[in-house]
């Protein structure tokens, strides 16, 4: 049973210019984006900068109100939910954001900002608030007696794990994590990598985790979705994207992901030029401009996400 | 969160800046001395008080000898004129009192007095004799001989109301300027903090929800931005003439009220907008908080920095504007203020008295100068781009 | 045939920073050399100093708050870089020694075109003459594969895409035929099918312009795929020095070692698993322990590491340089 199906989620925002400050264009940040995560299952989203992957994160939780298209969350379709209706999913729906020094407000100790989010939702009775935020130290691996510390007293992989407890405080069944480690040092990314590992398996967690870094989402993630310019190019599971990857963007990914081997291959998959732009993409499929296997048709027309085999959805007409 | 605030790295910053330590202690010695005026160490009538001649300088000044004669002869006709009719000496000399001699014995002193006094009169240039004046030192000391010395408490008043002189009514100048610090920080501290309170809540206010809101802010503060700040005071102030609020306090605050909330408006809204997008803003919509409970609770108190600096801003504006409105006579009427001050002493300069006019803008220097360098350091200290 | 000399030499270099809590040492005795043509990487996590060193060897530190310490030495040509004046600095940016930084929006001016600021370089080292420095500038956008240079050399940098800014860059930096190019993080701000383009862009102008390459980075990939010999900084220090299959290989520090591991790997049989990790935090710099800089997170550490500090000295086995009292590989 899947916790959570999107369906056709669009967003597309828009661009302001001119004297009159009139809307001139809309930047198509998500097009119609299609997917389920399954209870328990940790889904990758991975792309370059600008293909839609936190705003698709965001879009999920609602931080920001799709153009078109649904989200139904254990059954519930939640996307036309008002403020109060919502509450009650806000609370199993959380996020942890990339940058720990943005993420937490520099004025809030440790505890405020956790008492606040546990008061408001009366998670636990007001008398075992205490003893709930020590236990949540102790699980992100932080001393309890740090918390009437402030944010800035802490590391950059310590604020992450103040996210992360954040987060955990109102228990909730599903977390975006919205590039949680791409800011830390790799000595730290392992130890985060490692807790929500561990916190994963300790609180049967479902997680859409987002990044730009391929070896990340092979090593944590069960499932993948490779997207370019907001579409969803190939969707497939992780463990086979070495082998069975076939969209040509997710093998150019793979063989511009430098190797930690200096003997390996030095030779890395050079794709010509640039993204382009998400405020005037291309007619056709998004990867035309950069594609080696370009044919007629996509110039044409953008090829649907069809199922190769099974949980292996690929978008390219140069597939078969 | 005040607390919270001074332990701080920008406190700590402040802390080492020994200037601005310094500036803070000056500060607070105004403010000690606004709050002993404002408890009853200086009533108002006392700034009204004749203490003395009119325009004589205080203890660091010297006078012309012409000057000295002609304030000799006057003395001694008031005295003349008191001693027949006794019950005006002590309006006269409110600070001191004749000698308690039999009036026979004062008027025959006073007529000793004339007749050196008379020596001095003929010749027109006193300068040139050294023995006249030693005369005029003789006349002098026999005039201070006429009034009963002044001892214990009432010395050191005396001292002090005359240490810097006093103006053409006789008024002290001392006690004047101190009282007006009271005025300058009470008007500089209640402008301030409503201006920065007011364009606190109405940046926030634009900068949060957007849309029409911000719209009609921006509008608002456009609008009254593009008018000059002196000649929109000089209107709000007018429109008060003519209600029982004239030359009372009150157009002042609501005047710069009305015009210094852009300042703090401008900053914060732009403030605002930048942390609005913030992680941790989205972090607490996303555990389900209230749009008004984000502003007040993650939003408005990361501004305080700005509003700490804005505030120091708009005191020093507020002083001096208040000062630069009485001067043009559209101010604070009945009570002393340093443009009150300085607006009489136009007389004076042309006779080269400057006591009046250097008093009040010494003292008035002196806070302008201390906030200016808080300000500063404040700016310094707690600026994000500094603090890091 | 005489025996080859290294281009820089870098002796001793410590440098640190007067700050509100005192002086800090960013950079403490670190001594390398550069060889003509070669790919020096220097790796190591935020804070190491990599940055800082190479900011000594450009003299582009703050001046009133920065100090390089009096027997540092930075010989390059004949010259002791480390405490030459600023003519004889300005003489040797961009002409001997450039650089090129992490972020490729903010290192162009924005208000003068692409053309305009390689024509600044041109026109301040060489003595061609205008149409010769236009025909230069085309030839260097030619050379790091602009499309169409003859007319992008008259855009504005905001017209270019963040992977072609970094290409202009690297034009301006090579135009006047440096002799090393120190690049910063030159691929950290870029999305990985950029950073290949960039990465294989300077390997092929390396092998055609010979010039050295100080590659500053904290990534191990890049440093795998494009580097020949490798320095490993932690908290100031160098802690190991190496070709960089003897660094990848056979890591000889502790830190080197656990680093290496704790990057994910591909392939099933890691898929899931815990990541070894180095637990703890890099020594805050005001803060430095009495002995080994990586003593309190080391697996290995004992009672002399925390007391005594160990000297970068030749490996018993290997004989590359090790700063550890116990370095690996010892059998």
């Amino acid at each position: 049973m899947s916790l959570i199906r999107v369906d056709n989620m669009v967003k597309h925002f828009p661009v302001r210019g001119g004297v009159l400050n009139r809307i001139v264009g809309k930047v198509h940040a998500v097009n119609g984006v299609s997917f389920r995560i399954d209870e328990g299952e940790v889904l990758g989203v991975v792309g370059e900068s600008g293909c839609g992957k936190s705003t698709l994160g965001k879009l999920i939780i609602r931080l920001i109100e799709s153009t078109s298209g649904e989200v139904h969350y254990d059954g519930t379709e939640i996307t036309h939910l008002g403020h109060n209706d919502m509450l009650p999913f806000r609370r199993r729906m959380q996020i942890v954001f990339q940058d720990p020094y943005s993420s937490l407000n520099p004025r809030l100790t440790v505890n405020a900002l956790l008492k606040e989010a546990i008061v408001f939702h009366s998670i636990v009775p007001p008398s075992e608030v205490e003893s709930h935020i020590d236990k949540l130290m102790a699980k992100v691996g932080l001393r309890p007696d740090q918390k009437n510390r402030f944010p800035h007293e802490f590391s950059g992989g310590q604020r992450q794990r103040i996210g992360i407890a954040r987060a955990l405080a109102l228990n909730p069944d599903f977390i975006v994590a919205d590039e949680p480690v791409s800011a830390l040092d790799v000595s730290i990314q392992a130890q985060v990598l490692n807790l929500m590992m561990d916190l994963k398996d300790e609180l049967g967690l479902t997680l859409l985790f987002i990044s730009h870094d391929l070896k990340v989402i092979e090593h944590f993630c069960d499932r993948v979705l490779v997207m370019y310019l907001g579409y969803v190019v190939e969707e497939m599971n992780c463990l086979d994207i070495h082998g069975e990857a076939r969209h040509p963007y997710t093998q150019a990914l793979l063989g511009a992901n430098p190797v930690n081997d200096p003997d390996e291959d030095r030779e890395l998959t050079v794709l010509e030029g640039d993204v382009p732009s998400p405020f005037s993409p291309p007619k056709g499929c998004p990867f035309v401009t950069r594609c080696p296997l370009v044919e007629s048709r996509c110039h044409e027309e953008m090829p649907p996400l069809v199922e190769k085999t099974k949980g292996h959805r690929v978008a390219c007409w140069a597939v078969e | 969160m005040i607390l919270k605030a001074l332990r701080s790295r920008g406190a700590r910053k402040f802390r080492q800046n020994r200037l601005a330590m310094f500036a803070l202690g000056v500060i607070s010695v105004y403010g000690v001395v606004a709050l002993l005026v404002a408890l009853g160490g200086i009533r108002l009538e006392e700034t009204f008080e004749r203490v003395s001649r009119n325009s004589i300088p205080g203890a660091w000044g010297s006078q012309t000898s012409e000057k000295r004669v002609n304030d000799a002869e006057e003395y001694l006709e008031e005295i003349e004129s008191a001693l027949d009719n006794e019950e005006h000496l002590e309006y006269r000399f409110a600070e001191r009192k004749l000698v308690d001699l039999p009036v026979e014995e004062l008027v025959e002193r006073v007529e000793e007095s004339w007749e050196i006094w008379d020596e001095l009169a003929d010749v027109s240039n006193v300068d040139e004799h050294p023995e006249l004046l030693v005369k005029l030192d003789e006349v002098e000391e026999r005039i201070d001989a006429l009034f009963a010395p002044l001892e214990g408490v009432d010395g050191w008043m005396y001292a002090f109301r005359t240490y810097l002189g006093t103006d053409r009514q006789g008024r002290s100048i001392t006690v004047r300027a101190v009282y007006s610090i009271k005025l300058a920080i009470q008007v500089g501290f209640i402008v301030a903090l409503a201006a920065t309170l007011l364009g606190t809540l109405l940046g926030a206010a634009a900068g949060f929800f957007g849309g029409w809101i911000d719209g009609l802010v921006i509008w608002l503060y456009s609008t009254f931005s593009a008018i000059p700040v002196l000649i929109m005071l000089m209107v709000l102030v007018t429109i008060f003439i003519d209600t029982p609020y004239e030359g009372t306090l009150v157009p002042l605050y609501v005047s710069m009220m009305l015009t210094f909330w852009i300042g703090p408006c401008r900053v914060i809204r732009g403030e605002v907008l930048k942390l609005k997008e913030l992680e941790y803003v989205q972090a607490a919509t996303s555990i389900g908080f209230g749009r008004f409970y984000i502003l007040v609770k993650h939003l408005i108190p990361n501004t305080s920095h700005l509003m700490f600096i804005n505030f120091s801003l708009l005191f020093i504006g507020a002083i001096k504007n208040e000062v630069i409105l009485t001067f043009l006579n559209l101010g604070v009427k009945n009570q002393p203020s340093w443009g009150t001050m300085i607006n009489q002493s136009r007389q004076e300069v042309i006779n080269g008295f400057f006591w009046q006019i250097g008093a009040a803008t010494a003292l008035m220097f002196g806070l302008v100068w201390a906030f200016n360098i808080v300000s500063d350091a404040l700016q310094d200290s707690f600026d994000p781009k500094h603090v890091s | 045939m005489t025996t080859p000399t290294p281009i820089l030499r870098v002796e001793n270099l410590t440098t640190s920073f007067r700050t509100d809590d005192g002086v800090v040492t960013a950079v403490d005795d670190v001594s390398f050399n550069v060889w003509p043509g070669e790919s020096l990487a220097i790796v190591g996590e935020s804070g190491c100093g990599k940055t800082v060193t190479s900011k000594s060897v450009m003299r582009l530190l703050p001046e009133y708050t920065s100090m390089i310490a009096p027997e540092s030495k930075i010989l390059f040509g004949g010259v002791d870089l480390a405490h030459a004046d600023e003519r004889t600095m300005r003489s040797i940016r961009g002409a001997k020694i450039a650089m090129i930084f992490q972020e490729p929006m903010t290192s162009l001016n924005p208000v003068f075109t692409v053309g305009w600021q390689l024509d600044e370089a041109l026109r301040y080292h060489t003595s061609l003459s205008r149409k010769g420095r236009r025909e230069r500038a085309i030839e260097m956008l030619r050379l790091v594969e602009i499309p169409n240079p003859e007319q992008r050399v008259d855009e504005y940098p905001h017209q270019l895409s963040g992977g072609m800014r970094q290409r202009v860059m690297i034009a301006i930096a090579l135009c006047c035929e440096p002799d090393i190019l120190v690049a910063d993080e030159p691929t950290t701000a870029l999305d990985v099918t950029i950073q290949a383009q960039i990465l294989h862009l300077m390997e092929d102008l390396k092998k055609k312009l010979n010039t050295a390459v100080m590659l500053i980075t904290h990534d191990l990939g890049v440093v795998a795929q494009v580097c020949d010999r490798v320095i490993v900084m932690y908290a100031g220090r160098v802690i190991e020095k190496g070709t960089v299959r003897e660094i990848f290989h056979s890591p000889q520090h502790p830190y080197t070692k656990a680093l290496l591991d704790s990057i994910p790997k591909a392939g099933r049989r890691e898929h899931g698993k815990r990541l070894p990790t180095i637990e703890g935090i890099v020594p805050s710099l005001d803060d430095l322990p009495e002995g080994c800089r990586f003593e309190a997170r080391c697996p290995l550490a004992e009672k002399r590491c925390a007391d005594e500090e160990p000297d970068i000295v030749p490996h018993a086995f290997t004989e590359r340089p090790v700063r550890c009292h116990f370095p690996l590989n010892q059998t």
